[in-house]
């Protein structure tokens, strides 16, 4: 008999038959006992991407997203798990953009949902076919909000949160690991939501820059990960940049978060690591590229996949998805673009030809 | 580029949006019109507005319109960044008066739907984005601003999907579900301004674009609409002022306020 005690009128309308599948997520105990296992000696962590994928993520492992929708989503790390056929991981798009392109190779067979689309560029026809068609189950439906409470109770070491979002909602009836209960500490009435804390089996982050023992550095949008890299019980540092310890210690002025190398399982040099997404620092997203994957190739399944073969699954590695963005000049206009919008650079005119069928632009800026 | 040509309607809902902004207020957009509106607020009437992003960024130095609600534009230089947990945390803790909300469907009581559309979540006619911060700005912010296109599909008399408690099943049941603020004060569409009736919290007319018969508004409805004791009030019009700042100044590249061709 399972030990956790699920929401039924969810796994009803989920149609969740075997909870097991549900369990590892909110296991505390086995998330404890592999963060007891990882190194505590400072000891050189760097491998390869291909290395670090094959080592970490293994097939079915609960995967959580990290950055935020465009911004510093480890894209390559998740295009890597494609290319090596990694298979039936369940994926927390909380916050997502569109990492439903998992889903169409197998290598995500299951949903933990908060957001799934593309903001003003629409919502996910990917994702939305793959769900109709059976390819992709989903597990449970959160608020961002939700997520974000369930893994800072994990970080702040609390066995869950009380909350006020998602009460009243059909999220409730559609989320096995959350429960309205009563506030214990009222006497009037008071319906809270009970978020437990959540543990994923594998996260990759993709920070700034990083030292070889997993010190990771990130400024800009933290949004979850600083709970994420504690919670999760494998942990991936992918950096821009491969730095010296000394850099990265408190009082150098650099505004941010140090996400500390105990987490850390694995360190990967990773220039262009969020690639086709923003890098504060480094690279604006390409919007025309996300045009022509929402646009173009969303809507129908062979367009989507001969588009995915075409930039992932035929390309080595994240050095080719940049030259066929258009190289060292899509490089020099998307470094720009992120420095004036951090006004770290002369302003610039943002304005740009959006992908178009007919009018495919060669560099995607 | 377009200069003096007359408002088109989204233009028009930026500016009734921007309306709702009071000066000294603090303010949670996620992209699209909403964030057009704040930043045009901040650049007539409410010069003294903090805006609030979900990526964790408040109070950007001006600049550019943000592409996205991650986009550096919405955190250039600013003093804090905020990690998720603690931004949706200070609509909470009261330290936000305003949100802005999207929807795919809404109902007479403003809940909202951004889910699906069909009867089963796991088996849609089409699936959507889901919550995002739609169901935690609608649980924890004092006032919500509903903002959308009105069709029939779009204003069932009952949404396909709960995302968002608005005010649930009216009178009392948006607080007896244990949620927190006023919930949605307004529903915004091209055809006019709703609120809510105060004891049934039914959805109700308050006032309608120039040109725009209560018919229309009925007519693209799925649910009656109450209507105000006497006439009904024309909403107001966007002043040229506001237009040539909106066209020159806030959104001059027309990203979120050129109508889809």
């Amino acid at each position: 008999m399972s030990k956790f005690s699920y929401n039924q009128e969810a796994l009803k309308n989920l149609n969740i038959e075997d909870t097991s599948i549900l369990d590892s997520l909110v296991d505390f105990e086995s998330a404890r006992a592999a963060h007891l296992k990882k190194p505590r000696s400072k000891v050189d962590k760097r491998i390869s991407l291909k290395e670090a994928v094959a080592e970490y993520v293994s097939d079915g492992d609960v995967l959580s997203d990290a950055g935020f929708a465009y911004v510093r989503t480890p894209h390559q790390a998740y295009f890597e798990m494609m290319r090596q056929g990694k298979k039936g991981l369940q994926v927390i798009g909380a916050p997502n953009t569109n990492q439903s392109y998992m889903i169409n190779y197998g290598t995500a067979s299951y949903s933990h949902n908060s957001y799934i689309g593309a903001e003003m560029r629409g919502t996910d026809r990917n994702y939305s076919r793959q769900l109709k068609e059976g390819k992709v189950k989903i597990l449970s439906e959160w608020s961002h909000g939700g997520v974000a409470l369930g893994l800072k109770a994990a970080q702040l070491g609390a066995p869950g949160l009380m909350s006020k979002q998602m009460l009243g909602s059909d999220i409730m009836k559609h989320n096995p690991y959350v429960s309205t209960i009563q506030n214990p500490l009222r006497n009037d009435p008071d319906p809270v939501a009970f978020i437990p804390a959540l543990y994923p089996d594998v996260v990759v982050i993709h920070a700034q820059v990083a030292d070889k023992f997993g010190n990771a550095f990130i400024y800009g949008p933290v949004v979850n990960d600083s709970a994420l890299a504690v919670a999760a019980k494998k942990l991936i540092i992918t950096a821009e940049e491969i730095v010296p310890e000394s850099s990265l210690r408190y009082g150098n002025g650099k505004k941010g978060i140090v996400i500390p190398f105990i987490y850390a399982d694995a360190v990967v040099e990773l220039p262009f690591g969020a690639v086709p997404g923003n890098m504060p620092g480094y690279y604006y997203w390409s919007r025309q590229w996300w045009e022509k994957t929402l646009r173009y190739a969303s809507p129908v399944e062979e367009k989507f996949i001969e588009h995915f073969n075409e930039w992932v699954m035929d390309t080595k590695d994240q050095f080719e998805f940049v030259e066929k963005l258009g190289g060292a000049k899509w490089v020099a206009e998307a470094r720009r673009q992120t420095k004036a919008a951090e006004n770290d650079n002369e302003d610039i005119d943002f304005a740009y030809q959006e992908f178009t069928v007919d009018n495919d632009p060669g560099i995607y800026y | 580029m377009k200069s003096d040509t007359p408002a088109n309607p989204l233009e028009m809902l930026a500016y009734i949006i921007s309306l709702q902004i009071e000066n000294d207020s603090v303010v949670y957009v996620g992209t699209g019109l909403p964030m057009v509106a704040a930043i045009l607020a901040r650049k007539t009437h409410a010069p003294n507005i903090t805006i609030v992003y979900e990526s964790g960024g408040q109070d950007p130095i001006p600049g550019d319109m943000p592409w996205s609600v991650g986009c550096p534009l919405t955190w250039r230089k600013s003093a804090v960044l905020m990690e998720m947990a603690y931004s949706f945390g200070q609509s909470f803790n009261g330290y936000v008066d305003i949100a802005f909300l999207g929807f795919a469907q809404v109902d007479m009581y403003g809940n909202v739907n951004t889910h699906h559309i069909g009867k089963d979540l796991t088996n849609p006619k089409a699936r959507l984005t889901g919550s995002g911060g739609n169901n935690d700005l609608s649980s924890l912010t004092e006032k919500m601003v509903l903002v959308g296109l009105q069709t029939p599909e779009r204003f069932p008399e009952k949404v396909d999907f709960i995302t968002s408690v608005g005010h649930l099943e009216g009178g009392n049941s948006r607080k007896e579900a244990g949620l927190i603020g006023q919930g949605p004060v307004a529903v915004i569409s091209p055809w006019g301004i709703y609120d809510f009736e105060p004891e049934t919290k039914r959805m109700r007319v308050k006032t309608l674009t120039p040109g725009i018969p209560f018919e229309i508004a009925q007519q693209t409805t799925g649910f009656e609409l109450l209507k105000p004791e006497g006439e009904i009030p024309e909403s107001p019009m966007i002043t040229p002022e506001a237009l040539h700042i909106l066209r020159t100044d806030v959104d001059p590249n027309g990203v979120f306020t050129t109508m889809p061709s």
